[in-house]
């Protein structure tokens, strides 16, 4: 027990804070034991409601009020399209060197959001699914923090 | 009125939010670090490889080795997959409106570009594989054929899906009544799409 705690506590001669392993993966275990225990718990969570309905088999699925049209999605399209030709553009302009990374990076990003929020609807859907969505997105940034500053890789 | 609910009719949920349409933002948040994980598995490998052939132009020990990644080829691949989501919510807002023609060109034309993109894909691993790439050739092969290969099968997964709609859609089974077939197939294109968004930047892009 006592070799199992100094090896946890110290692992790789690295003290337990300097390891981002740690500090980083210790809270996301807590959060997920958090989770599992509201999970089983009689805890009931009350999450934001729509309107209520004016029939009691209202359908919440219907094309929302807001959506955006085919003409408004078309653009978003040319806009990705447009985002595209300039990464793959700029990956031919040497003179950029190491700004290229945060350049690529950004309009990598920004083609993300615009298919997340425009194609697959979550500007206008329930903010639950967003709260859903960034937290996997959340983990899987701790992911890369921890693993890629753990095992010494870096991207550039 | 109250209409009589109907195997297709949404439900009344404590969200507020049909069950079909939370399950699959749930399995798509998971997807995240699915793909997270291989990813940041590739970044991490990449450069360790010990032989060729390796990713990009690279000079060791005085000897030249040409890198297998063809960017202009694989852009044209990321463009067709990006303009496959634009369809694909086409084919939403088509049947939205129940327009079910419509709905099965847009159907029809995701169907398509995720074939091309998959004909891309397998264009793309049999050049490598001709260049002396597998997938235990070396720490890049292995990472970069999981990586690419599990997408691939996402989006065979996805072809398989459009392909079965336009089916239904054909036979008319598919009106703006039950469109949430057809949203909740267009959410896992349109993951699939943004995967490679990031996997052409990450992957390919990043030198």
């Amino acid at each position: 027990m006592l070799e199992l705690l100094t090896f946890v506590l110290a692992a790789d001669g690295k003290a337990f804070f300097e390891n981002p392993a740690y500090l980083l993966g210790i809270p996301l275990i807590a959060v997920g034991a958090l989770g599992v225990l509201l999970a089983m718990s009689p805890i009931e969570l009350k999450w934001p409601q729509p309107a209520p309905a004016e029939e009691e088999y209202e359908i919440f699925d219907h094309p929302a009020d807001g959506h955006p049209d085919a003409a408004e999605y078309v653009k978003v399209g040319l806009i990705l399209a447009v985002i595209t030709g300039i990464e793959v553009a700029i990956y031919y302009v040497d003179a950029l060197g190491d700004t290229l990374l945060p350049i690529l990076l950004v309009l990598s990003a920004l083609k993300f959001v615009l298919v997340i929020l425009w194609f697959m609807h979550l500007r206008f859907d329930n903010r639950l699914l967003t709260v859903m969505f960034t937290t996997g997105m959340v983990l899987v940034v701790a992911l890369f923090v921890v693993v890629l500053s753990t095992l010494g890789a870096s991207l550039v | 009125m109250q209409h009589a609910p109907t195997a297709d009719a949404a439900h009344v949920t404590n969200t507020g939010i049909d069950n079909r349409k939370l399950l699959m933002w749930l399995f798509l948040a998971s997807e995240c670090l699915f793909f997270g994980g291989m990813i940041g598995t590739y970044l991490l490998y990449r450069n360790s490889s010990v032989t060729p052939p390796y990713p990009t132009d690279r000079v060791i020990d005085g000897v030249a080795y040409s890198g297998l990644f063809d960017i202009p080829f694989t852009s044209v691949s990321a463009f067709v997959l990006l303009m496959s989501s634009v369809t694909m919510v086409l084919a939403l807002a088509a049947i939205q409106r129940n327009d079910r023609r419509g709905l099965q060109i847009w159907l029809a034309a995701t169907a398509l570009l995720g074939m091309t993109f998959l004909a891309g894909q397998a264009f793309e691993f049999t050049e490598f594989h001709k260049e002396g790439l597998s997938v235990n050739t070396n720490l890049f092969g292995t990472s970069f054929f999981v990586l690419t290969g599990f997408h691939g099968a996402h989006v065979s997964v996805g072809v398989l899906i459009l392909v079965a709609l336009w089916v239904m859609a054909r036979r008319g089974r598919i009106t703006s009544e039950n469109a949430l077939n057809v949203e909740l197939a267009g959410l896992y294109w349109h993951f699939v799409d943004v995967v490679w968004i990031v996997i052409f930047t990450l992957v390919y892009l990043l030198q």
